[in-house]
């Protein structure tokens, strides 16, 4: 982005935001190394017990897999809505553009507790509580928006150009599509999935009100856990998580560029 | 003019643009464009910004619809078929090269999508990425790529296709005066090698005279004149293209048969006028000195003196602004070397033939 080298008031400034938002996950790290019974710190014996007790908890194992297949479907559901809508919004210039922006990035907008609210009075109704549908099309709402603003900034930022001339050398509208937009549009695809996985994988509040007794994610059993329970458990299993987040940040980076792909 | 290579066929039409037209909200961007192109010809589209030459490229390309009039290729209507199927290379200002391909692959990309078999593909890009000089750099990127680099291989990627109809728009104007010429002499030697039919937008009307077989001036969206280098230079149609090709001078008067009365002036014409007109003459065709011009009648030659009140020395060639009476003369000497400038407040005389002037109804 930036060509000057920061000066050294900056450098300590920064230095001192990262530490003041990632001291309490740096605290979670040593924690989740405990050997004591309880939540304390610094702990006075460590173990990595509690590492292979998370696997001893069926219920945290089968929320995470419910999380996880959650979170894939609800990335693979937004690319494929996002996709079209930010194509249309963008370069079609369909009638109600700037409407469909509004009423796509509304959620955003609204508390989400709101939000969770208006969808479980909806959804009770539909009988969509305590499934999987149900909690899928919650975290539609919520990622969908993140999906299509991303999408069509991307796309805003592709050279028509490139497209018109792989027309004019041959190439139909799909195989521009295919051949010129999809690869010139990776950043901002790997961008989108990275971040509606992320943002399903620990939605909390929508889906603390949308799962059930029958299906349950991993950040509302984690708030359960810690409701009823004070061991270490949840620190191991906190560290997992930051290990996932950060795995595919760094993923997205690799193939992307983060910087290229979120501050376009 | 000597031009080397094939000449094109000037019988028969292989491209016609008829009555082509397109509006925009606010503007008519092209307005009635009519022409006909031969086989093998470089035809320039020249003209001041925004008078519609990439509009019109465009729409010959398929890339804008046309709002009227047709486009006819080899007697094929094109005018709505989709820009694929078209089977023109264009050559964009931009170069639009595909940033996530390198340059054989940018290359190559056109004849995949004609489903070329695979080792013909190889051979014709290795074909291609020869004649444009950039062998050695297949595997590069278009950003490790100069800007004359990458604009032989956006030739090369519209050439190697083979396209009927090469569409130019303004590809050289990125590049610095050297390169621009060098491009030039290129564009035009492996254009009249492979015989395409290529249409070249500029407003650059040195590019246009060098290179081209014709030239069609554009004006608001109106096609002014088609017509050679020659044509346009020594017989422009309108007042605009002789001001816009080439320099001029330019007197307001009024015409009494051939003789033009302007600003204290009376001027032998070429050629018999009546009312309000505009003389122009080229700076270059006057002559400053006692000696002058002489012709043959004798009666057809313009001579006056007047006071130089500016001169300026620009290399090549010498130029002076005199005042002849009321108005003000351009004059152009080229630079012998042996002369002095003509000094500032000097009487000087100056000459020039009836034939040299050009005359146009006085824009209303
Ligand atoms: N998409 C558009 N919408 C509205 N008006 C347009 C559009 N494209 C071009 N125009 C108008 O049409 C006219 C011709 O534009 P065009 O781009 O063809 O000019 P040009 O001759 O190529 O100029 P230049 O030398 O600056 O490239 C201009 O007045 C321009 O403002
Ligand atoms: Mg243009």
């Amino acid at each position: 982005m930036n060509d000057h080298a920061p000066s050294t008031g900056l450098k300590i400034l920064a230095a001192a935001m990262f530490v003041f938002l990632l001291a309490p996950v740096l605290v979670v790290v040593p924690l989740s190394f405990s050997g004591d019974a309880f939540l304390s710190f610094p702990p006075s014996s460590w173990s990595t017990r509690w590492y292979g007790r998370i696997l001893a908890e069926p219920k945290i194992v089968a929320a995470f897999w419910t999380s996880l297949t959650l979170a894939a479907t609800t990335m693979v559901l937004c690319l494929a809505i996002g996709l079209p809508a930010a194509y249309a919004i963008v370069r079609l210039r369909i009638p109600g553009a700037a409407f469909l922006t509004s009423l796509f990035t509304a959620p955003l907008l609204l508390p989400s507790i709101v939000l969770a609210l208006a969808i479980l009075i909806v959804f009770a109704r539909l009988g969509f509580i305590g499934s999987f549908r149900g909690v899928l099309a919650g975290h539609l709402v919520v990622t969908l928006p993140y999906a299509v603003r991303v999408l069509a900034t991307s796309i805003a930022g592709l050279p028509i150009a490139c497209e018109e001339a792989a027309t004019t050398l041959g190439a139909s509208p799909l195989a521009v599509f295919r051949r010129i937009t999809l690869p010139l549009m990776l950043p901002g695809i790997a961008a989108t999935a990275a971040l509606c996985f992320l943002v399903s994988f620990d939605e909390v509040v929508l889906s603390l009100f949308l799962t059930g007794p029958r299906l349950s994610t991993l950040p509302v059993e984690m708030f359960h856990y810690v409701e009823t329970r004070t061991d270490p458990l949840i620190a191991a299993l906190s560290v997992i998580l930051v290990v996932i987040t950060l795995a595919i940040v760094l993923l997205v980076d690799r193939t992307a560029g983060l910087a290229r792909t979120f501050a376009r | 003019m000597a031009r080397a290579g094939t000449a094109p066929s000037q019988d028969k039409a292989f491209l016609v643009l008829h009555r082509l037209r397109k509006a925009y909200d606010d503007t008519l961007a092209v307005d009635d464009l009519t022409l006909e192109i031969a086989k093998g010809e470089l035809v320039a589209f020249l003209g001041p910004s925004g008078c519609g030459k990439t509009t019109s490229l465009r729409m010959l390309a398929g890339l804008t619809p046309a709002s009227a009039g047709r486009i006819v290729v080899e007697g094929r209507d094109l005018t709505h078929v989709p820009p694929y199927q078209r089977d023109m290379g264009m050559v964009f200002q931009s170069y639009a090269l595909f940033p996530h391909m390198n340059v054989a692959r940018n290359v190559a990309f056109g004849l995949e999508m004609r489903k070329v078999p695979r080792g013909e593909i190889a051979q014709r890009v290795v074909e291609a990425i020869a004649l444009v000089r950039l062998t050695g750099r297949e595997q590069r990127r278009p950003s490790e790529l100069s800007g004359g680099q990458q604009q032989r291989v956006a030739l090369a990627r519209a050439l190697v296709i083979r396209p009927s109809i090469l569409l130019f728009d303004e590809p050289l104007s990125n590049l610095d005066a050297k390169l621009r010429d060098e491009m030039r002499t290129e564009i035009r030697e492996i254009q009249q090698r492979l015989g395409i039919t290529s249409i070249f937008v500029t407003h650059d009307q040195v590019e246009a005279l060098t290179m081209c077989d014709r030239i069609a001036v554009m004006h608001q969206g109106r096609l002014e004149q088609l017509g050679t280098p020659e044509d346009l230079y020594e017989r422009p149609a309108t007042a605009f293209v002789a001001s816009f090709v080439g320099r001029t001078n330019r007197l307001k008067g009024i015409a009494r048969g051939d003789t033009v009365e302007t600003g204290g002036l009376s001027l032998r014409t070429c050629g018999t006028h009546q009312g309000d007109v505009v003389v122009m003459m080229r700076p270059h065709r006057i002559v400053l000195g006692e000696a002058g011009c002489v012709s043959a009648d004798g009666r057809a030659v313009n001579r006056m003196t007047g006071c130089v009140i500016r001169t300026v020395y620009a290399g090549d060639v010498v130029q002076s602004d005199v005042r002849v009476a009321d108005s003000i003369i351009a004059v152009e000497q080229s630079n012998r070397g042996s002369g002095e400038l003509p000094a500032v407040g000097a009487t000087v005389t100056l000459s020039f033939l009836a034939r040299d002037t050009l005359v146009y109804p006085a824009a209303p």
